[in-house]
């Protein structure tokens, strides 16, 4: 038993931001200047998606195949099952770039965690603030700039609403706002730290056991492989909840 | 009390927060998939709005929770 070791530390730098880029088999990259190891995985996610996009999809074929295919797939689903039965037939189109931008970012990110050589960009609350601050201003800004003050007053409070009760709902619909778009920022940002350390703990229990804790490896394959479900299926409720939140600020009336 | 014991106090009753969280997301994530499971074995043709209905469910019912156990951690550590 190895007990000098220290689980939670371990565990701590592997998830928090550093200026190191911790490489498997190698001694930890120091990077340059301000340019931290999150910022230096969303550069390489950027890229990555950029590329994807610039070269490998081929807009003029006539029948989509391999890549193509595979990522028209994704953004037609954007369209057809996220934004437009949220946001409705005009919106739905005008969102569609915004909501796959995010999805693709997300989801590169967090897949890009599950790589030994990057980390997770998405398990820092920084990264989540920016996008979840992202919707907030579309939830407030784009509303006023699209139907102005009377369709945020439309869109926070209920036509038959009894007029002694309009005070508490103002307050309550503010709150209720802030909260959504602070437990956007809050999901992704615990679900991707979490997962991240619930591997690390089990592939510490093999540190500080040995060979007796072996089984801990197949536990952690199991989790890994929850992990990439997770990745996905975050990205898919991020963009999702924000179109639900968009639509139910602009189209207040359903 | 002493300071210590009521230094492993807190640790305990942290821990126990998040084993709580965890217990009502269970709770409420198990609920939204029987029911939709059930939904779908009376109308299969529904099937996919009630997936959206179930996975927006599902991440609003876990937000909160992950919300629990991350400031249960937070005073774990702080």
């Amino acid at each position: 038993m190895n007990s000098n070791f220290d689980l939670n530390e371990y565990i701590m730098h592997h998830v928090l931001n550093s200026h190191e880029w911790l490489l498997p088999f190698a001694a930890p990259v120091t990077l340059p200047g301000v340019l931290t190891s999150h910022a230096l995985m969303i550069f390489i996610a950027c890229s990555l998606i950029l590329m994807l996009f610039l070269v490998f999809y081929r807009k003029n074929d006539r029948v989509p195949t391999g890549l193509t295919n595979c990522l028209e797939a994704v953004v037609m689903f954007i369209r057809d099952d996220v934004a437009i039965p949220n946001l409705g037939e005009k919106d739905g189109y005008q969102f569609t770039p915004m909501l796959c931008t995010i999805f693709f970012f997300i989801l590169t990110l967090n897949l890009m965690g599950l790589i030994p050589i990057f980390s997770t960009a998405t398990a820092n609350i920084n990264v989540t603030f920016a996008l979840a601050f992202l919707i907030f201003t579309l939830l407030v800004f784009g509303t006023l700039a699209r139907s102005g003050l009377h369709g945020i007053w439309k869109a926070l409070i209920p036509a038959s609403l009894p007029k002694w009760l309009i005070p508490f709902f103002i307050i309550i619909e503010i709150a209720s706002i802030v909260v959504r778009s602070a437990a956007l920022m809050i999901r992704l940002f615990a679900n991707m730290i979490a997962g991240h350390m619930v591997i690390m703990s089990f592939l510490g229990l093999i540190i500080i056991f040995g060979w007796v804790a072996f089984p801990a490896l197949l536990l952690a394959v199991f989790m890994y492989c929850l992990e990439v479900f997770i990745a996905l299926l975050q990205a898919y409720i991020f963009i999702l909840l924000s179109a639900v939140f968009i639509g139910q600020m602009y189209h207040p009336e359903h | 009390m002493p300071p210590e014991i009521s230094q492993h106090l807190g640790q305990v009753s942290a821990g126990a927060g998040i084993g709580l969280s965890v217990v009502g997301m269970g709770l409420g994530v198990g609920l939204i998939f029987a029911s939709a499971i059930q939904s779908v074995a009376r109308q299969p043709e529904m099937a996919k709005q009630l997936t959206t209905l179930m996975y927006i469910g599902m991440a609003l019912v876990e937000g909160m929770a992950l919300l629990g156990v991350v400031f249960c951690y937070l005073a774990l550590k702080g």
